[in-house]
C-alpha cells in the first residue's frame, strides 16, 4: 500500500518517464535494427502500434524475413571482408599500443626518467583531439604534398614514407592517438604490482631485467590484457580515422555500414553490419569484465609499499627518448594542422610559403553557423543528459535500480555509427518521423554521452549521505522537494564537471554528427569533415584549431572543477 | 505534543526478523530512552516511528492517530540524526527554516511555490516573511545560536551543530521529538553539557521525546523511563531507579550499571529468606524464587568491607584483593572470593588507606541488597 503510494508520487512519475525515454530511444531502436537485419526493410514500429494496416504490413514483412543477410556475411562477400579487416585493424592497433605503452608506463610508474612530468602531461593531448582531425593531419604530413614526404625524398627516399590512405595509415593514426587510453591503466598496473615480490626475486639473486621479465611483467598481465581490450573496442568503434583515410578498395565495417545507409539506402545491409558491430563490441566488453573479475592479482598481497624508483641512467634515458618520440608525433600532427591554418599556401615544402589569418576570418564570416550549431546542439545534449543523469544516479544509488544502471552502460558498448543507424531506421517514417531533425540528433548525442555524465553524478550522489535526504523528508519535504532543494544543489559540482565532459565530447563527436546531422544544423565536426572531403584543407585546418582550442579550454575547466571538488 | 503507542511491532529485513513484540506506551511529555547495545533494534524502532522503515506488522499511533498510512514527511516527528544531517549548502538560518518553508510550500499557489523554491535554493534572492524570520530567530535564541545564524554549518563546532539540529527539529513543533544517539559524536565534557541542555529544553517545552542510546549513563541521567532492548526485543521497561534496583535479567543488571553476577543453586527457603550456594559460600537474599539454578546479583557499592574482628554475619565472606583502582570518591577492588571474581566499591574519604594487592579482606552484604534471578 505504502509502496504503491510512493510510486505515484512525483518521483515515481519521473522514474516512469526515464524508463520511457530509454525504451523509446535506446531499446526499441536496437531491437528494431536487429529485426531489420532479417526483413531487409525498415519496420515501422510506432506506426504498427497506432495503425492496424501498418501492423499488417509489418507482419507481412516478418513473413518474408530471411537469414540471407547473415548468410551473406559469411559467404565471403565484401561484408565479410569488412568485418575481418576491422578485426585485423583492431588487433594490430591494440597489440602495438601495448608494445608502445609498456616502456612508457614502466618509465612513469617505476623510474625517475628525465622529463617525466612533461611527458605525462603531453600524453593527455591525443585524447582531446577528434580522430578525424588527427587522420587529416596525417594526410597533410605524410600525403603526397606533405612535409614528411618532402624530407623523405630529400633524404633519398622515393614516393611516400608511408601511404596515409591505407590500412597501415589508419593503424598508425589510431596507435598514436589511442595509446593514452591504455597508458594510465598500465601505469596503475605497474604501480600496484607488489614491489616486495620484486625485492624477493632480487634477493634470490635475480638481476633487474630478469626480475622484470619473470615477476613484474607477469603480474601486470591481467591489467594489460584488459587495457588491450579497451583499445580493441575503441579502435573497432572508431569512425573518424577510417572515414577519412580508408581507400575505396579497403572494406572496414564502420565505413561499409555508413556507405550502405548514407550512399545506397540499403537498410538491410546497414542493419546486418550494425548487428555485427554491436555483437563484436558486446563480446569485447564481456571479455573485459570477465578478465577483471577472474584473475585479480592486485589484491595478492596487502598494501603496496612505497615504490623505489629506478635511477639507472642506462635505463631511464632510453625510456625518456622513446616516450618523447611517441608523444612527439601527435604534437607534430597538431602543429602541422596549426601551420596549415595560418598558411597562405603550403605546397610540397617543409614550411608554408607565407602566413595569414585569412582562413580564420573566412571561418568567422561564413562558417560561424557551424560553430553556433555545435554550441547549441552540445548545450541541448548537456541539458538533457544533466536532467536524466541526475535522476538516474538518484535511482541507481538510492533505490538500487540495476535496470537503469544497465541502461546507461549500453551506450558505452554500442559503437556510435551503429547507434546512429539504429536511430535513423527507427524514426524514419510517420508517426514518429524524427530522422533528419536536430531533436533526434540531440537525443543521440545525449544518450551516447550519458554514461560519462552518470558516472560523474553517481560519484557525487554516493558522497551525499542518506540521512541528509531523510532529514529533509523528516522536516516535511516530499522526495521530489528534497531532490530539488537538497540533493540537487549538493550534486552541483559533480553535475558541472560531468556536463563539461558531455559538452566537450559532443563537440568532438564524429560518427553521429556525420551520419545524422541535417544540413541546416551542421556542426563543426561535420563541416570539417566535408571540407576535408572537398580537399579544402585550409579552412578545415582553421576550424580544427578552433575546435581543439575549445575542447582544451573546457577540459581544463572541467579538471579544475572536479579537482576543486576533491580538496 | 502527543503520546506514542506502539503495539506488537515487528520488522523483517529480507526474511530476517530484526524486531518483534515491541510494545511501547509513551506518555505525553515523557522523556523516553531506548537503550541497548548496537544491533539491538533500537534505531530500527525509531525509524519505524519516523516512517523511514515500514513495519512488517503491528501498529504505531502518534497522538492517538494510526500513522501506518502516513508517509515520513506527513508524520510531524522532529528527528535529530546521529550525524546531525545538517544541509551543508545552507547556512544555520536556512537549515532551521527548512520545515517552515515546506509548510509554506504546501499551501502556496504555483506562483508562490516558485518563490519558496527559489528561497530554499538561495535565500538572498527571495526574502523570508516576518513570521518565519521571528520563529527561527526565537528558536535560535533558545539554543543560543543567534550570532551564528548566517554561518555555514561547517563553520560550527560539534556542539553548535548539534544545537542547530535540535533547533531545526523543534521549530516544526513536532508531535514527538526523536533523537538518534545525538551525543555520540561529542567529546565527554560537551556531552555532559548537552545532556543538561537537552533535558532543560525537553522539560521547558514539555515535548514527548524518544531518545536512542547505547550509553546507559546517558539514558539513566536523562530519561523518565527507559526501555532496555536486546536482539530485537524489549527486555524491560522502567524508570532508571527501577531498572537499577530490580533488573529482570542478568543482562540488564550488567548493562545498567556494574553488577557482580554469580551462578548458584538454591539450597533453602525459609523465614522469607532464600539461601543460595555460590561456590563454597552461602548467600541469603530476600528475593523469592521457585527456580533451583539461579543467578545472584550484587551491586558493587552494596558490598561492605567489614573491619577485622567483626562477628560473622550470615552474608559475610573473605576474599583476596587482586587489584585496587582509585577513582576519586570511591575505591574499586577486584576481589577473588573462592573461584569467583567480584567487584567491590567503597567510598573513599581523605585519610583512608587503600588496601594492598594480595591482602585478605572481609566482606558483607545485607540480604535486602542481594537479588536473585
Amino acid at each position: 500500500m505504502n509502496r504503491l503510494k510512493q510510486n505515484f508520487t512525483g518521483i515515481g512519475l519521473v522514474k516512469l518517464l526515464i524508463y520511457g525515454f530509454f525504451l523509446l530511444f535506446l531499446i526499441i531502436p536496437l531491437v528494431s535494427v536487429f529485426l531489420v537485419s532479417f526483413t531487409n526493410e525498415p519496420i515501422n514500429v510506432f506506426g504498427s502500434l497506432v495503425s492496424w494496416e501498418q501492423m499488417q504490413i509489418s507482419i507481412d514483412q516478418f513473413k518474408n524475413a530471411t537469414i540471407d543477410n547473415f548468410k551473406s556475411i559469411f559467404s565471403y562477400g565484401s561484408y565479410f571482408k569488412g568485418l575481418i579487416n576491422s578485426l585485423k585493424l583492431s588487433l594490430i592497433v591494440s597489440l602495438w599500443v601495448l608494445v608502445i605503452c609498456i616502456p612508457i608506463a614502466y618509465g612513469i610508474a617505476r623510474t625517475k626518467m628525465p622529463f617525466k612530468k612533461t611527458i605525462s602531461a603531453l600524453c593527455t593531448i591525443p585524447l582531446v583531439i577528434p580522430t578525424f582531425i588527427s587522420a587529416y593531419a596525417f594526410i597533410i604530413m605524410f600525403g603526397r604534398a606533405g612535409w614528411v614526404t618532402y624530407i623523405y625524398e630529400k633524404l633519398g627516399g622515393e614516393g611516400m614514407l608511408l601511404d596515409p590512405y591505407s590500412m597501415t595509415g589508419i593503424a598508425i593514426v589510431q596507435i598514436f592517438f589511442f595509446f593514452p587510453y591504455a597508458l594510465w591503466p598500465m601505469v596503475a598496473a605497474f604501480k600496484i604490482s607488489d614491489v616486495s615480490l620484486e625485492e624477493a626475486s632480487r634477493n634470490m639473486g635475480s638481476k633487474g631485467w630478469l626480475t622484470f621479465i619473470t615477476v613484474t611483467f607477469p603480474l601486470a598481465i591481467p591489467g594489460m590484457l584488459s587495457t588491450a581490450l579497451v583499445i580493441f573496442a575503441v579502435s573497432f568503434s572508431d569512425f573518424g580515422t577510417p572515414i577519412i583515410l580508408a581507400p575505396s578498395d579497403l572494406n572496414l565495417i564502420v565505413v561499409d555500414a555508413y556507405r550502405e545507409i548514407a550512399g545506397f539506402f540499403n537498410w538491410g545491409g546497414a542493419a546486418i553490419l550494425t548487428v555485427i558491430m554491436i555483437a563484436v563490441a558486446g563480446v569485447v566488453y564481456w571479455l573485459q569484465n570477465y578478465l577483471l573479475k577472474g584473475k585479480n592479482y592486485d589484491t595478492l598481497s596487502g598494501k603496496p609499499k612505497k615504490i623505489k624508483l629506478s635511477e639507472n641512467k642506462a635505463l631511464t634515458i632510453p625510456l625518456a627518448i622513446f616516450s618523447g618520440f611517441v608523444v612527439l608525433i601527435p604534437i607534430l600532427a597538431m602543429g602541422t594542422v596549426f601551420l596549415q591554418s595560418i598558411a597562405t599556401t603550403w605546397g610540397k615544402d617543409p614550411l608554408p610559403s607565407g602566413y595569414t589569418l585569412e582562413h580564420y576570418r573566412t571561418i568567422f564570416t561564413s562558417s560561424l553557423g557551424n560553430i553556433q550549431n555545435s554550441l547549441i546542439l552540445a548545450a541541448g545534449a548537456l541539458i538533457l543528459s544533466v536532467i536524466i543523469a541526475t535522476f538516474v544516479s538518484y535511482f541507481v544509488v538510492r533505490q538500487r535500480s540495476t535496470t537503469l544502471d544497465f541502461m546507461t552502460t549500453v551506450p558505452l558498448i554500442v559503437p556510435g555509427i551503429a547507434f546512429g543507424i539504429a536511430l535513423i531506421q527507427t524514426f524514419n517514417t510517420a508517426p514518429l518521423q524524427l530522422t533528419g531533425t536536430a531533436f533526434i540528433l540531440v537525443i543521440a548525442y545525449s544518450i551516447r554521452r550519458l554514461p560519462y555524465m552518470v558516472r560523474s553524478t553517481v560519484g557525487t550522489m554516493k558522497a551525499i549521505k542518506q540521512d541528509i535526504e531523510e532529514a529533509a523528508v523528516n522536516l516535511g519535504a516530499t522526495t521530489l522537494t528534497a531532490a530539488i532543494t537538497v540533493i540537487g544543489p549538493l550534486m552541483l559540482p559533480g553535475i558541472a564537471a560531468g556536463s563539461i565532459l558531455v559538452f566537450v565530447t559532443v563537440i568532438k563527436e564524429t560518427s553521429i554528427s556525420i551520419l545524422m546531422a541535417p544540413a541546416e544544423w551542421a556542426p563543426m565536426s561535420l563541416a570539417i569533415f566535408q571540407n576535408v572531403m572537398r580537399a579544402e584543407y585550409y579552412s578545415a585546418a582553421a576550424m580544427s584549431v578552433i575546435l581543439v582550442v575549445m575542447v582544451l579550454v573546457l577540459q581544463a575547466l572541467a579538471n579544475k572543477l572536479s579537482g576543486g571538488n576533491k580538496s | 505534543m502527543g503520546s506514542v503507542v506502539v503495539e506488537q511491532l515487528r520488522k523483517d529485513f529480507s526474511g530476517v526478523t530484526v524486531l518483534q513484540n515491541i510494545d511501547l506506551d509513551i506518555k505525553e511529555g515523557e522523556f523516553f530512552a531506548l537503550l541497548g547495545p548496537s544491533g539491538c533494534g533500537k534505531t530500527t524502532t525509531m525509524r519505524c516511528i519516523a516512517g523511514f522503515e515500514s513495519p512488517t506488522s503491528g501498529t504505531i499511533k502518534i497522538g492517538n492517530k494510526d500513522v501506518a498510512k502516513l508517509a515520513p514527511n506527513e508524520r510531524n516527528c522532529g528527528m535529530v540524526f546521529q550525524s546531525y544531517a545538517l544541509f551543508p549548502h545552507m547556512n544555520v538560518f536556512d537549515n532551521v527554516a527548512y520545515s517552515l518553508n515546506i509548510k509554506e510550500l504546501r499551501k502556496a499557489n504555483l506562483f508562490k511555490k516558485i518563490g519558496v523554491y527559489t528561497r530554499m535554493l538561495n535565500s538572498k534572492i527571495v526574502k523570508y516573511p516576518k513570521e518565519i524570520e521571528k520563529k527561527v530567530m526565537d528558536i535560535l535564541e533558545y539554543v543560543e545560536l543567534t550570532d551564528h545564524a548566517k554561518k555555514l554549518t561547517s563553520e560550527l563546532s560539534g556542539g553548535q551543530q548539534q544545537r542547530v539540529a535540535l533547533a531545526r527539529a523543534l521549530v516544526m513543533e513536532p508531535e514527538v521529538l526523536l533523537m538518534d544517539e545525538p551525543l555520540s559524536n561529542l567529546d565527554l565534557k560537551l556531552r555532559h553539557t548537552m545532556r543538561n541542555t537537552i533535558r532543560r529544553i525537553q522539560q521547558d517545552m514539555k515535548i514527548t521525546t524518544i531518545f536512542v542510546t547505547h550509553d546507559q549513563e546517558e539514558a539513566m541521567s536523562m530519561a523518565d523511563r527507559i526501555a532496555v532492548m536486546k536482539d530485537g526485543e524489549i527486555l524491560q521497561i522502567g524508570t532508571p531507579t527501577d531498572l537499577y534496583s530490580n533488573p529482570k535479567t542478568s543482562f540488564i543488571a550488567d548493562f545498567v550499571g556494574t553488577s557482580n553476577i554469580l551462578p548458584g543453586k538454591v539450597v533453602a527457603s525459609e523465614n522469607g529468606l532464600t539461601t543460595v550456594k555460590v561456590g563454597n559460600q552461602q548467600i541469603q537474599s530476600v528475593t523469592k524464587t521457585s527456580k533451583e539454578d539461579v543467578q545472584v546479583i550484587i551491586r558493587p557499592e552494596n558490598i561492605n568491607v567489614l573491619s577485622e574482628g567483626t562477628e560473622d554475619t550470615s552474608n559475610a565472606f573473605e576474599g583476596v584483593i587482586q587489584f585496587a583502582t582509585y577513582l576519586g570518591s570511591t575505591v574499586r577492588y577486584d576481589v577473588k572470593v573462592g573461584e569467583h571474581q567480584i567487584v567491590v566499591d567503597t567510598t573513599y574519604e581523605s585519610g583512608d588507606s587503600i588496601k594492598k594487592n594480595g591482602s585478605t579482606i572481609k566482606l558483607g552484604v545485607s540480604p535486602e541488597r542481594v537479588l536473585i534471578i
